[in-house]
């Protein structure tokens, strides 16, 4: 078993579906397992968890997948070297519209349904009808413009060849988007669980597709924590990493699933229902007040096998992709990128370090257990 | 709590100011004194909750050159807001979910940033401090303290100010530095193509700038893509 450096932490996470492995790792005791007294810090904004991080008041936190690229160029803040060690989650995301863009949809597309996952182009009249009559433009919501829902809401218009000038993108964080839907603030968003079931289970929109439906399978959360931070307590990295990779596996289980949606729902956590934290965990995309679910079994995807690896290994493939994405969102004009940031980034090393703590450790498990 | 409200606190009636005078120099100015008290004034968007918070802030920047709108409650229009009031400064709450609108606030609008004061009621935030870009945003260090907050205010202001003036020079000068460099190729490409020596070639731009009213710049580009595609 490896000495941690450092063994109280303070972990931040955002309030949402997939912040589920730090919960699970906290509550099934797989912290505890690798030495670590882990409390974990509810936060209410992404920039805000990001300072504390690179302030360090956070020794790590979960985060969006592509903030430690940005963090370590400097885009919006001061250029702070953050790594990441462990992919969390996959998907998780969904694009909901409010009942009234619903509406405008079917009768300006002159349907009596619609079809799931919607096909952005329905979108084009919609847009042509609000030019016409001199209307405001369609205005969408994501939460940070750091974020794969920002990427995934301009893919999505993009294969419509609507472009994000014919639309009004803005933030809005996660807590306030239903209320803002409800209210007509904003015609649709890209938020993650539980913000998409909720809206739905209130009658106020209609998920039309996930980020599933948009990318599959990429990256969504991410641990991440200083370079600097990792090079004095490497130890407590891989312990951390570990835990927290235990906690993935063991949300593999759909009935697991369904007790970490009882977890997540305490006030400490989520302090939401179970029947919006559920769905998406066993598979499940509400869809309309009036309208059945969908089968999305990859909705929150924490950990699984496949050819080549985990699917919590942060390889550098999966950092390039998301640079190119930033990157069509002009998000990198003007910017000097180094050579070797996504490989200073992404660690697949640490990753690899960590497993095989983790196998030796469940190696001399079964032997103890004889 | 969705709703939100705007209240001005202030006793002068609410007009929303020219942000642009943030950057003007008052000691240029040689209006009356009256008028010069209201160029002075700086609009103050207030983000907090706390509605009794809000309120010892705003009695406490009474008589001041401060005039405070508060926005209880977050929402939307919060940017429409920003936009409506064009406030001088944000004051607002660190751990309030609206610290995301406004971080993408300041990603957009690289022609109208604004200093952004945050307050946390934690005593840590001196170490945040110093990872924030200096200049755009300015913490408060513990709890905003109302026999506090006119100097906090005014050096979050007077940071902002000279942030700027570096941002700006250092902007003019990399747009000259451009420039010299698209008049040398032009002034070249007319050597070359017209044989002439480089004061010719010079006058003959210049010329042409002054016949056409055109900036000495823009001729130069002009002759670049007309040279370059023949």
């Amino acid at each position: 078993m490896i000495e941690p450096e450092k063994s109280t932490l303070t972990l931040g996470f955002i309030p949402l579906t997939d912040s589920a492995p730090l919960i699970v790792a906290k509550e099934m005791g797989f912290f505890s397992q690798w030495g670590l007294d882990v409390s974990l810090q509810k936060q209410n904004s992404w920039a805000t968890l990001r300072d504390k991080l690179h302030a360090g008041l956070l020794d790590a936190a979960q985060m969006l997948a592509p903030m430690p690229l940005a963090s370590t160029l400097g885009l919006g803040c001061v250029p702070t070297p953050v790594i990441t060690p462990l992919v969390l989650s996959l998907n998780g995301n969904a694009i909901t519209l409010s009942e009234k863009l619903h509406q405008e949809i079917i009768s300006e597309n002159k349907i009596s349904h619609l079809t799931l996952p919607l096909a952005a182009y329905l979108l084009q009249k919609v847009i042509a009808k609000r030019k016409q009559q001199g209307r405001p433009k369609l205005q969408f919501a994501t939460v940070f413009p750091y974020s794969c829902h920002f990427y995934q809401l301009r893919d999505w218009l993009a294969s419509a060849d609507i472009s994000d000038k014919e639309v009004d993108i803005i933030t809005i964080p996660p807590v306030n988007m239903v209320a803002h839907l409800q209210s007509g603030e904003i015609d649709g968003c890209c938020v993650g669980g539980p913000w998409n079931a909720k809206a739905v289970r209130a009658g106020t929109g209609l998920t039309a597709l996930t980020s599933f439906d948009i990318w599959q399978d990429s990256p969504e959360k991410v641990l991440g924590l200083l370079e600097s931070f990792f090079k004095v307590n490497p130890n407590t990295v891989i312990a951390l990493t570990a835990a927290l990779k235990q906690a993935c596996i063991w949300l593999e289980s759909i009935p697991n699933r369904f007790e970490a949606a009882r977890l997540l729902s305490s006030v400490q956590y989520l302090d939401a229902e179970v029947d919006v934290i559920a769905p998406s965990l066993i598979g499940s995309c509400l869809t309309h007040i009036s309208m059945p679910p969908r089968a999305i079994p990859s909705y929150n995807q924490f950990s699984r096998s496949h050819n080549n690896g985990s699917i919590n290994v942060p390889e550098h493939v999966r950092g390039e992709w998301l640079m190119s994405q930033m990157n069509n969102a002009g998000q990198l004009t003007g910017i000097e990128v180094p050579d070797n940031l996504v490989k200073r980034v992404f660690r697949p090393d640490i990753y690899q370090q960590m497993r095989l703590v983790l196998e030796d450790q469940q190696v001399q498990f079964f032997r103890r257990s004889g | 709590m969705l709703a939100w409200a705007l209240q001005c606190f202030s006793h002068k009636a609410f007009q929303p100011l020219d942000h642009t005078m943030l950057g003007k120099s008052l000691s240029a100015s040689t209006t009356t004194s009256q008028s010069k008290v209201a160029s002075d004034e700086l609009c103050i968007l207030l983000i907090d909750e706390n509605v009794q918070r809000a309120e010892s802030i705003s009695s406490a920047l009474n008589n001041s050159r401060y005039r405070i709108s508060h926005l209880a409650s977050p929402s939307m229009s919060l940017l429409k807001q920003v936009n409506d009031i064009q406030p001088d400064i944000i004051v607002m709450d660190i751990e309030s979910p609206s610290r995301d609108i406004l971080e993408s606030l300041q990603a957009i609008s690289h022609f109208n940033p604004k200093p952004v004061v945050m307050f946390s009621s934690q005593q840590d935030t001196n170490m945040i401090n110093q990872s924030i870009e200096s200049g755009v945003s300015a913490y408060v260090v513990g709890d905003i303290d109302p026999v506090r907050v006119k100097p906090i205010l005014d050096a979050a202001v007077a940071r902002f100010r000279e942030f700027q003036k570096l941002k700006n020079e250092l902007t003019d000068t990399k747009q000259q530095l451009a420039s010299r460099k698209t008049i040398d190729q032009a002034k070249r490409l007319l050597m070359k193509k017209k044989n002439i020596s480089e004061d010719e070639a010079f006058h003959a731009m210049r010329k042409t700038a002054m016949d056409t009213g055109q900036k000495l710049d823009d001729v130069a580009k002009t002759l670049i893509s007309l040279l370059t595609s023949l």
